[in-house]
């Protein structure tokens, strides 16, 4: 038995396990026994997919698993990274979750979905055929959706939320399967191997295509499918949200990448642009939606839809420049996506737990109502200011060496013979520079206002530290932007394995293989930048030691006296010129009351301010779907009156129609 | 070469942290004459830093680090910046390529720890002041970028030391289409990143119309010192690249004693230029409305947007 | 000429007609835009007196000259007589879509020109025949203009620059155009440009104002 075997039997016993202790043990020990467990499924996908990564044999079949045929896993180096990936993520989320859950989080019911969710979703990578990996794929996203319902006693909009993931995740489903009967239909069997002979130019190859990114689309959050993700992320309990934005819709990214290079590789040039395009749109309107709300956990569901948007840029442009024979960018872009889903999932990871301690502390998720949690939760505000710095792709974390990377392919592949995708590298220069000053805005604001200033509420006033157990999975997680993102060497060599490029990383640094000056060594860049500032730090330190520092109670108010909380910058305010400048793609609905004093028409008594921030794609798109739905449904509802003679009229009716085709 | 490298990464660093104060003299002093004023004098400046660091800090009550780290690390990143800006010599050191986009990071962290020193206080002016400086350095990114994808576009690297030094070695590039139209861009995006008019008044008084000024108010003794001497520097080392990108002469490809020396020379001289005519035409300005600034910045992206079209056009 | 001297000026040239031709949509103040109408014709003029002295072509010159009477004296001036009749600082308000969003339209739209002009670059590999984009983007910030501004006086601009478009490309392409052919759409854009200023005047005595959204009072 292989460490490939070997692993992926461990995860299906720990998940065993871990269902079987959420059933057994009582609910005093039922968080850490099954925390515990659904840690180890985690941490040994950890272990399988790097097992899958440096020697890749060992495949497993459970033959009596499915009646028709066995479920095949038989994971590459590309599904072993993924599955190393989204097993860290689980791994982490389920410690933080010992800590974190309670009330209906800490039921049975919840605790046997978890584990069912990791270990699917970390098998969902491993499989070797359609079918296992539809099979996967379905537990997945069934365990999840539980895992989505898990409040919706106390909360009303829990219950929406999972109608629409429910409904979103059995659209991608029903694409997935669609889209694997063509090919398989195409290809004349179910295994990957078989469908891989299908000719990519052929018609049934383009229209498989279609489905499967579409249906991947959907699962990965991509805009127009994005709907869900704003929803089911604010309704799910914090560590599940995690392990779904850092870990779930990476699948959806496998799945992009299982098409475009296993199944379908050298396809037609457009492929490329739809993907560069579907990339290009998500990231531009998932960062512009999360620079404008002030909603924590919908803010950064929509940092995962313009994240996901990078990724499918960087895969996109990976085929363009494929299919035009522009080698050493079209590896950097395809290194870069594995960079980007690393980084995500490290930093999303981080975002997402810190976001639960601040709730679990504060009760809030408006960041309209936070502020001065840098003083009250030390460790929470450390993670999540590194999580945020990773989000805002700046220097020493990961999120800059993977955006760097992406850069340097777009700016590389500039010179292509084909005109086409010469316009699209600016083009998507232009989107990656906007998306990349967005988020910085963003998580300014997000980080800035949660955590710095005064408590805008009594909630943020008194907040706790979280338990030692979370605050050791966000920092866990917060190392991993930091370390990776100063040593990414080992990180770029194994995405470079995976996606089967000659090695991208020389020692800690990243080095591009056949591309000129693309070197980055972010130790070094901070070790220079230490040097140079070393004297500043003299400077200060004997400045300092002639002139203390004074605290005063008076910050500056125009000479007026100590100034209220409620006169800092919010959030809403934070983002409101923004919002004026992208008025026509935000479309927010101000609405503002003034009262006056009966007295006198200049005197104000108080202002009123109110502003709802509508989703375009969603009013002008699937509400219009949903009305057109809702009428036919309303019209069948006349064939049904209850009368039962009208019902066997209707099987007498139909009876007759048969046999008068029968007889034509 | 490695050796050499180090001395210009550091002369760079060092050269600029002495020019920039006094570039901002320089400014100051030609706006003042024009104006009809006398003016502090170029060393002002360098004055104001001394009197700054020597005083007490004083901050509010409920502050967070940041208030004390932010300043040293816009000081911190200005002066990478300033080490990697091509002002004085080509040479980089091997690890640490002058790479356009690790520029850009650098500038951007300074940024943003401008943007959380504002928060910080928890006033409403630091707000304002960050929220207007986050959503223009939002809008500006793209035409930063896509102005300098603009100008690698001919050498194929994104190395600024490489544009440099090919722009020297064919001196006729720097007049091309492609080339101005870059440059205007650039220089658009510059003034709007370093805050001056028209999209930021650097010597107003009045809170409601501040946006850098806004949030440093609540900085004072040698926080307030680190903050300015950083946002100069800042100014100095874009400015710098500026006028070395337009004016390539004089900065050293080989380390040697003279020609550094002519570099230091060349570079205070370009500095002067550019900054008398900064400061000239912002005599002749008046502050935008914010909300017509995304115009302006539109407008330049459109510039660097043609200039990569049309090295395009020049190319094929 | 030289070849290098002349693949320098050409690209001097049409890289003012470009730049003109995007200041004119960033800038509001009608006075302004004329004044880069002007710009425009002279860049015109000098592309074509460029392209007559490179083929020694005396008929071109000639035409060159009446490019720069006509484009960048006559109908400045006239169009700075009818702003001028207008008042002062005439600017275009409210155009249908913001400057911003006319900005990254252009950006767009040049390179939509770059891309469609490919067939046509395959003609040729001189100088002239790569300049032929910009013609083509001219054209599109002309329709740009007519399609997106109210004053009439603004949608007079866009079609100059709409005709200063096609007569760039023209003259990239064809290497020239006959004498009496230039002589005659001159004479046919002269007229149009008379007969728009006397409408121009005609609506504001009876509206006001020069918007032309006025007009679509006038059905029925």
């Amino acid at each position: 038995m292989t460490g490939v075997e070997l692993g992926m039997t461990a995860q299906v016993v720990l998940a065993a396990a871990a269902v079987a202790a959420a059933v057994l043990v009582p609910p005093r020990l039922r968080n850490v026994v099954a925390g515990t467990f659904a840690a180890a499924v985690g941490a040994s996908g950890v272990v399988t997919g790097a097992a899958a990564l440096t020697d890749h044999s060992g495949s497993l079949e459970l033959s009596t698993a499915l009646p028709l045929t066995g479920v095949a896993l038989d994971p590459t180096p590309l599904g072993g990274f993924v599955m190393l990936v989204a097993g860290a993520v689980g791994a982490v989320a389920a410690v933080f979750a010992i800590g974190y859950a309670h009330g209906p989080a800490a039921s049975r019911t919840s605790w046997v979905a978890l584990p069912a969710f990791l270990v699917s979703m970390q098998l969902v990578p491993a499989a070797a055929d359609a079918v296992s990996f539809l099979l996967m794929w379905e537990l997945m996203a069934l365990a999840s959706t539980v895992l989505v319902l898990t409040e919706h006693r106390d909360r009303e909009e829990v219950r929406s939320a999972a109608l629409w993931y429910a409904a979103m995740t059995h659209l991608s489903f029903g694409l997935l399967l669609l889209g694997f009967t063509v090919l398989a239909a195409e290809g004349g069997g179910t295994g990957f191997d078989a469908m891989s002979a299908v000719d990519p130019k052929s018609l049934q190859a383009s229209i498989a295509f279609v489905l499967l990114i579409a249906g991947f689309a959907t699962k990965a959050g991509a805009v127009p499918f994005h709907v869900w993700l704003p929803r089911a992320h604010p309704a799910a309990p914090s560590h599940v949200s995690a392990v779904m934005s850092a870990a779930m819709v990476k699948m959806g990214v496998y799945g992009a990448l299982l098409v475009a290079f296993r199944l379908l590789p050298d396809g037609p040039a457009w492929w490329g642009f739809v993907v560069v395009a579907l990339g290009a749109v998500s990231a531009t309107y998932g960062i512009l939606q999360a620079s404008v709300t002030s909603d924590l956990k919908r803010l950064l569901a929509y940092s995962t839809t313009e994240n996901i948007g990078l990724m499918f840029l960087a895969l996109g442009t990976a085929m363009l420049l494929r299919s035009h024979d522009v080698s050493a960018p079209a590896d950097a872009a395809l290194v870069a996506c594995l960079l980007l889903l690393t980084s995500h999932a490290a930093f999303k990871t981080a975002l997402f737990l810190g976001a639960g301690a601040v709730l679990h502390a504060t009760g809030e998720r408006d960041l309209d109502r936070m502020g001065g949690l840098a003083a009250r939760m030390p460790v929470t505000h450390v993670a999540f200011a590194l999580g945020a710095l990773g989000a805002a792709a700046l220097p020493l974390s990961v999120g800059f060496v993977a955006e760097w990377t992406l850069l340097q392919s777009l700016i590389h592949g500039a010179r292509p013979d084909d005109r086409l995708v010469a316009a699209m590298m600016p083009i998507s220069v232009a989107v990656v520079a906007l998306t990349a000053g967005l988020a910085l805005l963003t998580f300014v604001k997000a980080y800035g206002i949660a955590f710095l200033a005064r408590p805008r509420s009594s909630g943020a006033a008194g907040a706790r530290e979280a338990t030692p157990g979370m605050r050791a999975a966000m920092l866990v997680a917060a190392v991993a932007v930091i370390g990776l993102g100063l040593v990414p060497g080992p990180l770029a060599d194994l995405a470079g394995r995976a996606a089967g490029v000659a090695d991208p990383g020389s020692g800690a640094a990243v080095d591009l293989p056949g591309i000129a000056g693309g070197v980055l060594d972010p130790v070094a860049v901070t070790v220079v930048a230490a040097l140079l500032a070393a004297p500043v730090g003299v400077v200060t330190l004997a400045a300092a030691r002639r002139r203390r520092r004074r605290r005063v109670d008076l910050a500056w108010g125009c000479g007026g006296a100590r100034i209220s909380p409620r006169m800092q910058y919010t959030a809403t305010s934070y983002a409101e010129p923004l919002a004026r400048v992208f008025d026509d793609a935000v479309r927010p609905e101000r609405d503002v009351v003034v009262t006056h004093y009966s007295e006198s028409r200049y005197l104000v008594e108080r202002v009123q301010f109110r502003q709802r921030l509508d989703e375009v794609v969603e009013t002008r798109l699937y509400q219009p779907v949903l009305r057109a739905g809702d009428r036919v449904g309303a019209a069948a509802r006349r064939l049904q009156n209850g009368s039962i003679h009208r019902y066997l009229g209707y099987s007498f009716v139909a009876l007759v129609a048969v046999l008068v085709v029968v007889a034509l | 070469m490695s050796a050499g490298a180090a001395v210009v990464t550091v002369g760079q660093a060092a050269v600029l942290v002495a020019l920039s104060p006094l570039l901002v003299g320089v400014m100051r002093q030609v706006r003042a004459r024009l104006e009809g004023r006398a003016g502090a004098g170029v060393l002002q400046p360098w004055r104001d830093l001394r009197k700054l660091l020597g005083k007490e800090p004083l901050t509010a009550d409920g502050v967070s680090w940041i208030s004390v780290a932010g300043p040293l690390v816009l000081v911190a990143s200005s002066l990478l910046l300033c080490a990697l800006t091509p002002v004085l010599g080509t040479a980089t050191l091997d690890r640490v390529p002058n790479d356009l986009f690790v520029v850009v990071a650098a500038l951007l962290i300074g940024t943003v720890a401008l943007a959380l020193v504002g928060l910080d206080a928890g006033t409403a002016f630091g707000g304002m002041g960050s929220s207007r400086h986050m959503t223009i350095a939002a809008l500006v990114e793209p035409t930063v970028l896509v102005s300098v994808y603009a100008l690698s576009i001919p050498v194929g690297s994104s190395v600024l030391s490489q544009i440099v030094e090919a722009r020297l070695d064919h001196p006729a590039t720097i007049w091309s289409p492609v080339s101005l139209l870059a440059l205007l861009g650039l220089a658009i995006a510059i003034v709007a990143e370093t805050a001056r008019l028209p999209i930021d008044n650097p010597s107003t008084h009045l809170e409601v119309t501040m946006v850098h000024e806004a949030m440093v108010l609540e900085s004072s003794g040698r926080d307030l010192a680190w903050l300015e001497l950083g946002s100069w520097l800042r100014l100095g080392a874009l400015l710098g690249l500026l006028a070395t990108l337009l004016a390539p002469w004089g900065v050293a490809t080989e380390v040697t004693a003279l020609g550094l020396a002519v570099a230091v020379g060349a570079l205070a001289l370009k500095l002067a230029l550019i900054g008398s005519l900064l400061a000239t035409v912002e005599v002749f300005l008046a502050k935008v409305r914010l909300f017509r600034v995304p115009e302006l910045l539109a407008g330049s992206f459109v510039l660097a947007f043609l200039a990569v079209t049309a090295s395009y056009l020049v190319a094929s | 000429m030289a070849s290098e001297t002349f693949a320098q000026l050409v690209g001097l040239s049409t890289g003012v007609l470009l730049l003109s031709g995007v200041l004119l949509v960033w800038r509001r103040s009608l006075h302004a835009q004329v004044a880069l109408l002007a710009t425009q014709g002279v860049a015109l003029a000098v592309l074509v007196l460029v392209l007559g002295l490179h083929e020694s072509d005396a008929e071109l010159l000639a035409v060159a000259a009446l490019v720069l009477v006509l484009k960048a004296v006559v109908l400045p001036l006239i169009l700075v007589r009818t702003v001028a009749r207008l008042g002062v600082g005439v600017r275009e308000e409210t155009p249908v879509i913001n400057t911003t969003a006319s900005l990254i339209a252009l950006s767009m739209l040049t390179m939509l020109a770059y891309l469609v002009s490919r067939p046509l670059l395959t003609l040729g590999d001189g100088p002239t025949t790569t300049a032929v984009p910009v013609g083509i983007a001219l054209v599109l910030y002309g329709m740009l203009l007519l399609a997106t501004r109210r004053h009439a006086v603004s949608q007079l601009l866009g079609f100059l620059v709409l005709d200063n478009g096609i007569a760039t490309v023209a003259f990239l392409i064809a290497g020239g155009v006959p004498l009496v052919v230039e002589l005659g759409v001159s004479l046919d854009v002269l007229l149009v440009v008379l007969i728009l200023q006397v409408l121009t005047s005609r609506i504001r005595t009876e509206f006001g104002e020069a918007d032309l959204d006025d007009l679509s009072e006038l059905r029925d």
